[in-house]
C-alpha cells in the first residue's frame, strides 16, 4: 500500500508497563496478556489516515530493563514520535520517567513529538499515579497526555493518532525538512510531489485503515 | 534438504562447439620442452595441457603466477595439475611479460597443484565473465578449494571437454557454470564421498598418506615433484608446534594449515577479481580511461570473444556483479548427521558410566546433535555440571548433594517475611520483575501454557534462587529464555538449576549491567566480519552499522527467539560442545549474515532497515545448513579467526578479578 508519510514512533519506558500490548493493541486491534517479553526491539506498522493522507506508522518497541539501556538508545535514531509508557498501578515506573525523558531528549532530534501514557487505566482500582499527576508531568515538560488500556484499547487508536496529528501539522507549518530523514519521516508516493518516491515498498503488516 | 537435479553437459553450448571442434584430445602434448619439472614416466599420457594458467595471490592484479595446467592420464585414472614457470631470470614469464619478482620461490610452490586425481574432484565451476580472463574453480570432494585459475589464454572450453572425455560430469542444475564431477545420484552415496579433513589433506598439499601411495603409483616416486610442493611436516612445522597444546592429532594441524593457506589464497583472489571488475567497469563507463588502459594489456582484462565485445559496445553495458563473488563458496562443513543414539551413547561410557573419549563425545554431538531423550543426561556434560571422566556412582552421590544445597539457597529467599520484605525494596523489585517474565516466557510451549501452570512457578523459583546464588549478577531478562529449554529438560528442579547455573558461567557476562560481555561478542564478531567478508564489512562501516547491535538478540540470549523450540535445542547442544570453537555462535552470525549479504548490501540497508531485516529472519533460518556454513567458516577463518576474539569473551571463562566476577548492579527498573 503506498503512503504518503512514513514516521518512525519508538514506544519507550519501564519494563511490564504494557508497551507491547499496547502496540498489539493498535496494529492488530487485540490484547493478548499471553506473549514473549521483548529482548531487543520489535516492530510493527499500520496505515492511518491524517487529512485524508495515507500515513504509514513503522512502531519500535523496546525492551525496557535498564541494563539495555545502552541499546535502547541507538534505536532513537530517526524516530519522529516516542509514546513514553509508564503503568499507573506501579508508582515506580512513574518515577523513573525523567530519567527516560533525558534519554530521548539527548539521543533523538530535537523535534520528536513525545506522548506521555498513563497506561493500565482500566485497574483503576488498584491506582497507584493519579491523573493530574500524569497531566502535570506532562505539562512540564511538554508532552502529550492521556490515560489508555491496553486491554480494553481505550485511548489507544488515540494515542497514536493524535502523535501522527502533531506531527503531521510539524510538517505542515514547515518544523521539518522532510527530505532529510533523520526527522523520521519518509515522504512516499502522493506525499510531497517530487522524484522521491516511497522507499518502503512493502504493505502494511496488519491493520486496516482507520482515521 | 533440496537436492539439485542434473543436466547433461550436451545442452552446454560451450561443450557443443568443443565437440564440433574435435578438441580434447588434439591438444595434448605441446612442446614437450615447454615441460616445467614434471616427471612423466612410462604409461602416462598427457591428454590436456594449456600454458599462461595463472593465479592471482595478491590483490594487486599485477601479480600473478602464470603455469601450466594439465590432465593426465594414468591407466584409468585421470590427473590434474598445475605447476608454475620457474621465474626466469630477467624476470620474465612465459609470455614476456614482467611477472611480479616480489613472489618468491616459496610463494610460487605454494600454490603448485601437485597431481589430483579426478576421483577427489567434487566440481568445478566456470566463470565467463563478460569482460576479463575466463576462470574456473576447482573444489575437491573434502570442500577444499584451489584458488581461482585464470587462462589468459583462454583454453577453459577444452578443459572441460577433455575431463567429459574421461570422467563422468553432470551439470548442476542449480547453477549451469558448476560441473559436478563424479556426482553419485544416490545422496547417501554422495555425502560418504565428501570425506573427512585428512584425506583431503593428502591431496592437497601432496602429504603422501597410504591412500594416495596406492592410488597414484605414477607419482610415488616423483621426488621433483614433491620438491616443489608445499609440505607440511607435521612435526616439525612452526604451526603444529604452537598447537601442540590443542590438538594431538597432526592431522589436523596440517589440514588447517592448509585449509588457512588455501583460504587466503581464495580471499586475495576474490579481492583481486573484484578489483579487477572495478577497473573494467569504469572502463566501460569512462572510453577515454578505456582507450588509455588498453595500451597496457597486461592492466585490464582481455575481452574474450568478439560477439562479447560487440554486446558490450552495443550499450548494452553489462555490470559484472561484484557481488557474484558471494557464490564461491570454498569451504563447506560436513553434511550433518542424525542426533546421537541411545545405543551409541551407551557405547560410549566404560562399566562404570565414565565417557571414554569426550572429544569423540563432542565431535558427534557436534555434527549430529542429541536425541530428544538422551538429552537430560548427555547435557549436563556438555555444560560442565558433570565431568566427563564422573562415574554414575559419582554423579548420582553429586545429584543428591546438590539437590539439598539447592534447597538451602532456596531457603534464603523463601523465608524472607512479608515484613521484612517491605523493608528489602531489593528484593521486592527483583522477585516483581522475575514474576512479570516467567508469564512472558515460552508461554505458547505446551509444556508452560494455561493458567496457574506448575512449571511457570518452577522458573520463578529456580531464577530467584539464582538471584541468590549469584546476587551479584541478579536477574536480567533474557535469563528465562536461557532457562526455559533447561527446565523443559531437565524436569527436575535441582538439576535444571545447576545446569543454568553451569550455562550463566559461561554467559553470566552477557547479562552484565556495563554489558562489557555483550560488547566484546559484538566486537569480536565485527572482527570476524572483517576478516571474513571484507566487502560486507566496509559496507557495514560506510552504512554505520559497525556496532553491530543488529544482532544483540542472536547473541544474548544464543538465538533462541531466532529458531522453534526443537531447533534452539539443537542448536545449543552443538554450540555447547566447544567443538571446533568455543566461540562458534559468532560464525553462526557470520554465517547468517553471508547467507544475506547480497540482499543487505544490494538494497543498501541503514541501520534501521538492516535491524528489521534481521528481526524479521526470526523462524527463517534453516540451522543446518547454517551450522554447516558456520562450520566451514570456521575452519576456513583457522587461527585468524581465533585471532578476533578477545580474551575472556563469553562463552570463555571471564577474566577474574580482585573485586568479583560481576560489576555490581544497582537495582534494575
Ligand atoms: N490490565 C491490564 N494489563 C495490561 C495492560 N497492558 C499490559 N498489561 C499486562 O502487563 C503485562 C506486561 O505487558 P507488556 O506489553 O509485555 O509490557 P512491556 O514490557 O512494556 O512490553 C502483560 O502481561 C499484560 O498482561 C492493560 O492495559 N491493562
Ligand atoms: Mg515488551
Amino acid at each position: 500500500m503506498s503512503y504518503a508519510y512514513l514516521f518512525k514512533y519508538i514506544i519507550i519506558g519501564d519494563t511490564g508497563v504494557g508497551k507491547s500490548c499496547l502496540l498489539l493493541q493498535f496494529t492488530d486491534k487485540r490484547f493478548q496478556p499471553v506473549h514473549d517479553l521483548t529482548i531487543g526491539v520489535e516492530f510493527g506498522a499500520r496505515m492511518i489516515t491524517i487529512d485524508n493522507k495515507p500515513i504509514k506508522l513503522q512502531i519500535w518497541d523496546t525492551a525496557g530493563q535498564e541494563s539495555f539501556r545502552s541499546i535502547t538508545r541507538s534505536y532513537y535514531r530517526g524516530a519522529a514520535g516516542a509514546l513514553l509508557v509508564y503503568d499507573i498501578t506501579r508508582r515506580e515506573t512513574f518515577n523513573h520517567l525523567a530519567s527516560w525523558l533525558e534519554d530521548a531528549r539527548q539521543h533523538a532530534n530535537a523535534n520528536m513529538t513525545i506522548m506521555l501514557i498513563g497506561n493500565k487505566c482500566d485497574l483503576a482500582h488498584r491506582r497507584a499515579v493519579s491523573t493530574e499527576e500524569g497531566e502535570q508531568f506532562a505539562k512540564e515538560h511538554g508532552l502529550i497526555f492521556m490515560e489508555a488500556s491496553a486491554k480494553t484499547a481505550q485511548n489507544v487508536e488515540e494515542a497514536f493518532i493524535s502523535t501522527a496529528a502533531t506531527i503531521y501539522k510539524k510538517i505542515q507549518d514547515g518544523v521539518f525538512d522532510v527530505s532529510n530523514e533523520s526527522y523520521g519521516i519518509k515522504v512516499g508516493y502522493g506525499g510531497i510531489p517530487g522524484p522521491s518516491g516511497g522507499r518502503d515498498g512493502s504493505s502494511a503488516q496488519a491493520g486496516g485503515c482507520c482515521s | 534438504m533440496h537436492e539439485p537435479e542434473f543436466h547433461d553437459l550436451s545442452d552446454d553450448s560451450d561443450y557443443a562447439a568443443s565437440q564440433q571442434q574435435g578438441l580434447g584430445g588434439s591438444v595434448f602434448g605441446s612442446d614437450p620442452g615447454m615441460t616445467s619439472g614434471f616427471n612423466e614416466r612410462e604409461g602416462s599420457e598427457v591428454v590436456y595441457s594449456k600454458d599462461n594458467v595463472t593465479i592471482h595471490p595478491t590483490q594487486y592484479g599485477s601479480e600473478r603466477i602464470s603455469g601450466r595446467l594439465r590432465l593426465v592420464k594414468q591407466g584409468p585414472s585421470l590427473f590434474m595439475t598445475w605447476v608454475p614457470y620457474k621465474p626466469s631470470p630477467d624476470g620474465a614469464d612465459f609470455l614476456g611479460n614482467n611477472s611480479n619478482s616480489a613472489l618468491s620461490e616459496k610463494d610460487r610452490n605454494l600454490y603448485t597443484i601437485t597431481p589430483v586425481p579426478l576421483s577427489d574432484v567434487r566440481s568445478v565451476r566456470r566463470h565467463t565473465p563478460t569482460l576479463g580472463w575466463q576462470y574456473m574453480i576447482v573444489v575437491l570432494s573434502s570442500g577444499l578449494a584451489f584458488p581461482p585459475l585464470y587462462f589468459y589464454s583462454g583454453g577453459l572450453r577444452e578443459f572441460l571437454a577433455t575431463l567429459k572425455q574421461h570422467v563422468h560430469i553432470v551439470r548442476s542444475a542449480d547453477d549451469a557454470n558448476v560441473f559436478l564431477v563424479n556426482d553419485f545420484q544416490d545422496p547417501l552415496q554422495r555425502s560418504l564421498s565428501s570425506l573427512e579433513l585428512p584425506r583431503a589433506l593428502s591431496v592437497v598439499n601432496g602429504v603422501s598418506s597410504k591412500d594416495l601411495a596406492s592410488s597414484v603409483p605414477s607419482f610415488e616416486n616423483s621426488e621433483r615433484l614433491n620438491g616443489r610442493t608445499y609440505y607440511v611436516n607435521p612435526n616439525t612445522s612452526e604451526y603444529s608446534r604452537r598447537h601442540k597444546h590443542k590438538s594431538h592429532d597432526p592431522a589436523r594441524d596440517i589440514s588447517l594449515q592448509v585449509l588457512e593457506k588455501f583460504s587466503l589464497v581464495t580471499k586475495f583472489a576474490r579481492d583481486t577479481t573484484s578489483h579487477i571488475f572495478r577497473e573494467s567497469q569504469s572502463n566501460s563507463f569512462d572510453s577515454y580511461e578505456r582507450k588509455q588502459q588498453k595500451q597496457s594489456p597486461e592492466l585490464i582484462p582481455a575481452i574474450s570473444t568478439p560477439s562479447e565485445e560487440q554486446s558490450h559496445s552495443n550499450d548494452g553495458v553489462v555490470e559484472p556483479d561484484p557481488l557474484e563473488f558471494d557464490k564461491i563458496n570454498l569451504v563447506w562443513g560436513n553434511p550433518r548427521q542424525p542426533p546421537l543414539s541411545s545405543d551409541e551413547w551407551a557405547a560410549l561410557l566404560d562399566s562404570e558410566g565414565r565417557i571414554m573419549d569426550s572429544n569423540a563425545l563432542r565431535k558427534r554431538i557436534f555434527y549430529g546433535g542429541v536425541e530428544f531423550n538422551l538429552r537430560k543426561e548427555v547435557w549436563k556434560f556438555l555444560l560442565g555440571y558433570h565431568a566427563y571422566e564422573s562415574t554414575d556412582a559419582e554423579r548420582e552421590y553429586l545429584a543428591s548433594i546438590k539437590k539439598s544445597e539447592y534447597e538451602t539457597i532456596k531457603s534464603q529467599w523463601q523465608s524472607i517475611s512479608p515484613a521484612q520484605a517491605k523493608r528489602f525494596t531489593k528484593f521486592r523489585e527483583r522477585k516483581g520483575l522475575i514474576e512479570k517474565d516467567v508469564v512472558r516466557t515460552d508461554r505458547s510451549i505446551s509444556y508452560f501454557d494455561g493458567d496457574d501452570n506448575p512449571k511457570v512457578a518452577l522458573l520463578h523459583d529456580i531464577l530467584l534462587t539464582y538471584s541468590f546464588y549469584n546476587f551479584d549478577l541478579g536477574y536480567c531478562q533474557g535469563m528465562s529464555d536461557l532457562l526455559s529449554p533447561i527446565l523443559f529438560v531437565m524436569e527436575d528442579e535441582s538439576e535444571a538449576f545447576w545446569c543454568f547455573v553451569s550455562l550463566m558461567e559461561r554467559l553470566g557476562p552477557n547479562f552484565n549491567r556495563d554489558q562489557n560481555g555483550m560488547h566484546s561478542q559484538l566486537f569480536a564478531l565485527s572482527k570476524l566480519v572483517e576478516l571474513l567478508d571484507a566487502p560486507l564489512h566496509n559496507y557495514l562501516r560506510q552504512a554505520d552499522c559497525l556496532n553491530y547491535f543488529f544482532c544483540f538478540r542472536w547473541i544474548l540470549i544464543q538465538f533462541k527467539r531466532e529458531f522453534e523450540y526443537e531447533k534452539i535445542m539443537r542448536l545449543w547442544e552443538v554450540l555447547w560442545t566447544h567443538y571446533l570453537s568455543e566461540h562458534f555462535h559468532l560464525y553462526i552470525c557470520v554465517a547468517i549474515l553471508k547467507k544475506y549479504r547480497k540482499k543487505i548490501m544490494g538494497e543498501q540497508m541503514d541501520f534501521d532497515t538492516l535491524l528489521k531485516f534481521i528481526n524479521e529472519l526470526s523462524g527463517r533460518i534453516d540451522l543446518d545448513g547454517i551450522i554447516r556454513d558456520a562450520e566451514a567458516l570456521c575452519i576456513c577463518a583457522g587461527e585468524n579467526g581465533a585471532a578476533c576474539i578477545p580474551p575472556g569473551t563469553p562463552p570463555s571463562m571471564p577474566i577474574e578479578t580482585d573485586t568479583g566476577l560481576y560489576s555490581s548492579q544497582p537495582e534494575d527498573l
